[in-house]
């Protein structure tokens, strides 16, 4: 059986405007990602790697080149289109956790699936959150959590969606060393069992050797880590 | 649908909407209470002044009035009556008197009761019902003069009709000027067989009406075109009638209110709406990049705004309903008569009012929310792309439309607009400017104090921006105060409890000691005796009045009759010169009427007095208080040209209810003298006044909390950012009372400039309030440049610093947490 292509990049170039004039941040990118592989996109800071995860999800629009999730390619679509695929195939991990604060833990969880009209969101919401150890902390707000508490929350609420790709920006980023540990096990732990693409940007080397291949940003390229 | 319900709820939960619900609540609740109240002040004085009128409507006419009119009156469900009034002799015997005498329909009066009294100057009871066929009823002066009582017959014209009752007071008569003859009433049925009216007769017709408004405002329309010169339409607080003219500027003071409600609550919606706005971005992008689409935000919005608009409107005009009822039932103690009922439809102008602040204030914004790019979640400086000029012009915009609508006119929001954009420019030239020098004298700074100057100029974006909400509100309350303390002032000395509310005259030189030493017997007060002496103008620097009118139309009114002239060596009481002095070789002429005429100093007057023909020149102008209730004359002449003609004096006086009896019957015996009494026209004054006074201070106190809590919502805006600056420097190791310190200084600095610009602010506002709406004389409000900035200061920090008491009592890290 042939293995799908989660993602597929080709010829990708993105340019922004900067008070000195155009600067292009990505020079003719191409990468093939599978499905239910693991990649992580490392390099140094200001590099561009959220900027590529950004465009990568749909979330912004790049200057050339073409990006394609499962065969369809973003520069056909708009917005809304777009918004669409998301809603679809994508799920998210924030290196500043993004959680709603006028929202409970439960109901931050419950989003994704809500806006899908799914009305067994609390139930999956409530199942998920057992899954990643916070079940006693279901009807706390944002604030009245530990940073590691809402990390598991925005993990919970990133596959409540069962994403077929998953996108994490610095999961670890604000966190401490025993913390992040957590985070990563339980990010793997979902990831392989429910069989989703995960994309992640990151720092931490421990983190990256953990991913099936190692994507290094450099000078607006991207080259394979042996 | 229900997805837009749930987070709605879940904000709501949260509080993070409940500013933009209170704003809202506020908004409408303000404009709805104050509209209302104005409707049923109005309603009300239309009914005390009807009842001065005897109608809600009338008009008056020199020919008899087309009966075609009456059919179109009925036709509307119009209550009808007739007043035909003219001058006549009546007879008793041997004695006859000229009287004033008035022929009504059984339905008169339409609104209030005649007083009448059964003994002989008797105070008089109440009466709905005019006298009834075959009856009339006399002045006491009248049965005095024809020797007549009670029972009694007397001769009008062919008919004989008996005396039932002695009148003391017409409904329709308080307003008209001096009636020289005595009054007398009788029943129109009567009228046709007394045969006094002939071709040629001087009559005043009178057809009253009365009933539901809209469909006088019909009738007004249909009548109107009709109206020959000879016919007007009167109504009850018609402008340059006393009353009128009280309520009318009272009025104006509401619709004053209303309109800074109207600003106040724009300035409330800004506010909330741009904290909905920052609290809302994140949440936006964060749905975006969990799949919702621009279509299903733009119908989450939609229907959240919708949810909103009907929460905050319907709590808003319950709370408005709720608050013009507190504030009429405060009031109800002091009134004569109860409030009419609020007409539910004015309660539009509240629905309105949330409707313009939700599409100025929140839609912008909502597009805003829907266009933020996704990609901010990763690259937080993407948020804040923004035209605030545009968002804020609409806002702006929307704001002057609703102030349009609400007053019905463009002149008091074209003032209050420019106010709010001069102010804006002051603030900023002024903020930038004394922040940035804060900033220089500040360098290094170690202490509480140099750390509060500082912060003014390190955030001088937000500061500048709360600068201006706080010089608004403070500035729109100072306008407040300073329009209501000048108008209760004004209206106070305008007539004080103890105004003159008799004339007497027709009183001979002889008979002055005698009324003199009766009166003070009493114990009554009395102005001083003016003699008068009539006259006629003919001509006027030699060219004669009719060949200056031929046409005998639109003469100057002292042209138009003979006047009441009279000297003096001394200036009256409410008496102003303007140019030149009271001189023993010319005359004095009132400036209002000068004007009319065109006269000017130096200009000459040839007068007719008891046939001699007498030219003088003007020597000097003078301004009179009208409203002072004192004998005033538009003419003074020269005692030396006057003093040899016969003349007759009069002079006013005030009665209280106590000595009125005895007064009467004290004057009894000076049958010749006239005597006017005004104490009822004058006692509704003085009650609208007091009612009004107590009114627009309760309405003030509405608006002044309004504003206080639109400036504790304006220091919460800007608070996180204090509270969390405040917290890294208690985390750095700065102690409370250095952060108390420089909050106080920072808040205590933009109070203090706030209140000083909105001093300045409403010093110019009351400058063209006073000028063009009020039409007053323009005056310095001293006491605003004190009160301005001491309410800055106090008010402000205290705020301030109540509110972000969290900074100093909780430990750092729960609130670097919460940031």
């Amino acid at each position: 059986m042939t293995v799908k292509t989660a993602i597929k990049v080709t010829n990708l170039t993105h340019t922004v405007t900067a008070n000195t004039g155009d600067l292009t941040i990505l020079k003719g990118i191409n990468i093939d990602i599978k499905e239910g592989e693991s990649v992580a996109i490392v390099g140094a800071s200001g590099s561009g790697k959220s900027t590529l995860l950004g465009l990568l999800a749909g979330l912004d629009v790049n200057t050339s080149g073409e990006i394609a999730l499962y065969e369809q390619a973003f520069s056909s679509m708009d917005e809304e289109q777009r918004a669409l695929m998301r809603g679809q195939y994508v799920g998210f991990i924030f290196q500043s956790f993004h959680l709603l604060p006028s929202l409970q833990a439960v109901e931050n969880v419950m989003l994704p699936a809500e806006l899908k009209g799914d009305k067994n969101a609390r139930k999956n919401a409530e199942a998920l959150l057992e899954k990643v150890g916070l079940s006693h902390r279901l009807t706390h707000y944002p604030n009245q959590l530990s940073g590691g508490e809402q990390q598991r929350v925005a993990i919970a609420r990133a596959f409540a969606s069962s994403p077929k790709i998953l996108f994490a920006d610095e999961p670890t980023g604000n966190l401490d060393e025993g913390n992040g540990k957590i985070i990563i096990d339980q990010l793997f732990e979902l990831n392989q069992s429910q069989g989703t693409t995960l994309v992640m940007v990151t720092h931490d080397n421990e983190l990256a050797k953990k991913c099936d291949r190692q994507l290094v940003m450099s000078a607006g390229q991207l080259v394979e880590k042996e | 649908m229900s997805f837009a319900f749930r987070l709605l709820l879940r904000d709501i939960r949260s509080g993070d909407i409940l500013t933009l619900i209170i704003a809202l609540i506020i908004s409408v609740g303000t404009v709805t209470a104050i509209s209302l109240f104005i409707d049923r002040l109005q309603l009300s004085f239309e009914q005390e002044s009807a009842s001065l009128m005897a109608a809600d409507r009338l008009i008056r006419s020199d020919d008899e009035i087309p009966k075609t009119w009456q059919v179109k009156a009925r036709e509307l469900s119009l209550q009808l009556a007739e007043n035909t009034s003219f001058s006549t002799m009546i007879f008793a015997g041997d004695a006859l008197q000229l009287s004033q005498l008035s022929a009504v329909t059984d339905s008169y009066p339409l609104k209030g009761a005649y007083l009448a009294d059964d003994s002989l100057f008797g105070t008089g009871k109440s009466f709905t019902k005019p006298p009834q066929k075959g009856e009339v009823w006399l002045s006491s002066r009248l049965a005095s003069l024809l020797n007549v009582r009670i029972g009694q017959q007397v001769e009008v014209g062919e008919s004989k009709l008996t005396v039932a009752k002695y009148l003391v007071r017409d409904p329709g008569s308080s307003s008209s000027a001096f009636a020289i003859a005595p009054r007398a009433v009788m029943n129109m049925a009567d009228l046709a067989s007394t045969q006094v009216i002939i071709p040629g007769s001087r009559v005043r017709y009178s057809l009253l009406l009365a009933g539901e408004r809209a469909a006088l405002d019909d009738y007004e329309t249909w009548v109107t075109p009709q109206l020959d010169e000879g016919q007007s339409w009167r109504t009850p607080t018609q402008k340059g009638e006393r009353i009128g003219d009280t309520i009318g500027k009272a009025e104006s003071f509401l619709l004053l209110a209303g309109t800074l409600a109207v600003i106040l609550s724009g300035i409330a919606m800004a506010l909330a709406s741009v904290r909905f706005v920052k609290r809302h971005l994140m949440q936006v992008a964060v749905l975006k990049t969990l799949g919702a689409t621009p279509k299903l935000l733009v119908k989450m919005f939609f229907i959240q705004f919708t949810l909103l608009f009907v929460i905050g409107v319907v709590i808003g005009l319950v709370v408005g309903w709720g608050i013009q009822g507190l504030i009429s039932s405060l009031l109800s103690g002091l009134m004569s008569t109860s409030l009419p009922e609020p007409s539910i439809s004015r309660l539009w102008l509240g629905v309105a009012t949330g409707f313009i602040s939700m599409v100025a204030f929140c839609l912008p914004l909502m597009q805003r929310l829907i266009k933020i790019s996704p990609m901010s979640v990763l690259q937080p400086s993407l948020r804040f792309e923004q035209n605030t000029l545009v968002i804020y012009s609409i806002g702006f915009i929307g704001m002057y439309g609703l102030m349009c609508l609400y007053t019905k006119g463009f002149l008091l929001p074209t003032i209050m607009t420019l106010a709010l954009v001069g102010i804006g420019l002051l603030v900023t030239v002024i903020g930038f400017t004394v922040f940035r020098l804060g900033r220089s004298l500040t360098s290094g700074a170690t202490s509480g104090w140099q750390i509060g100057l500082a912060s003014l100029y390190r955030r001088l974006v937000p500061n500048l921006f709360q600068l201006l909400v706080f010089t608004l509100i403070i500035m729109l309350g100072l306008i407040l105060v300073g329009v209501k303390s000048s108008l209760v002032a004004d209206w106070q000395q305008q007539l004080p409890e103890d105004a003159p509310n008799h004339y007497l005259f027709n009183v001979q030189a002889d008979q002055i000691d005698q009324i003199n030493t009766a009166t003070d017997q009493l114990g009554i007060l009395r102005s001083d005796w003016f003699p008068m002496v009539r006259g006629r103008v003919i001509s006027a620097n030699g060219e004669s009045i009719q060949t200056l009118y031929p046409e005998e139309k639109g003469e100057p009114e002292i042209y138009e009759r003979e006047l009441n002239l009279t000297w003096s060596d001394t200036l009256g009481k409410g008496n102003k010169l303007v140019s030149g002095d009271l001189a023993t070789n010319g005359l004095s002429i009132e400036q209002r009427v000068a004007q009319e005429a065109n006269l000017r100093m130096g200009d000459t007057l040839t007068l007719n007095i008891g046939g001699n023909i007498i030219t003088l020149p003007i020597t000097s102008i003078r301004t009179v208080d009208w409203g002072s209730m004192q004998p005033n004359f538009y003419l003074i002449l020269p005692k030396e040209t006057l003093q040899d003609y016969p003349a007759n004096f009069v002079s006013s006086s005030f009665i209280s209810d106590d000595n009125a009896q005895s007064f009467y019957k004290a004057m009894s015996q000076f049958a010749t003298v006239s005597i006017l009494n005004i104490g009822d026209l004058l006692k509704q004054v003085q009650n609208v006044i007091r009612q009004l006074s107590q009114a627009i201070q309760l309405v003030l106190l509405c608006i002044l909390s309004a504003g206080g809590l639109v400036l504790l919502s304006s220091v919460r805006s800007t608070l996180e950012e204090r509270l969390e600056e405040g917290a890294l420097l208690r985390v750095l190791g700065a102690r409370k009372t250095l952060v108390q310190q420089a909050l106080f200084v920072e808040f205590g600095a933009l109070g203090l400039f706030s209140g000083l610009i909105a001093a300045a602010g409403a010093e110019a506002c009351l400058y063209g309030l006073q000028v063009f709406v009020f039409q007053s004389q323009a005056s310095w409000h001293l006491m605003l440049w004190g009160l301005g900035p001491l309410i800055g200061v106090f008010i402000i920090s205290a705020i301030g610093l109540f509110a972000s008491r969290k900074v100093l009592n909780v430990p750092p890290m729960h609130l670097l947490r919460e940031f």
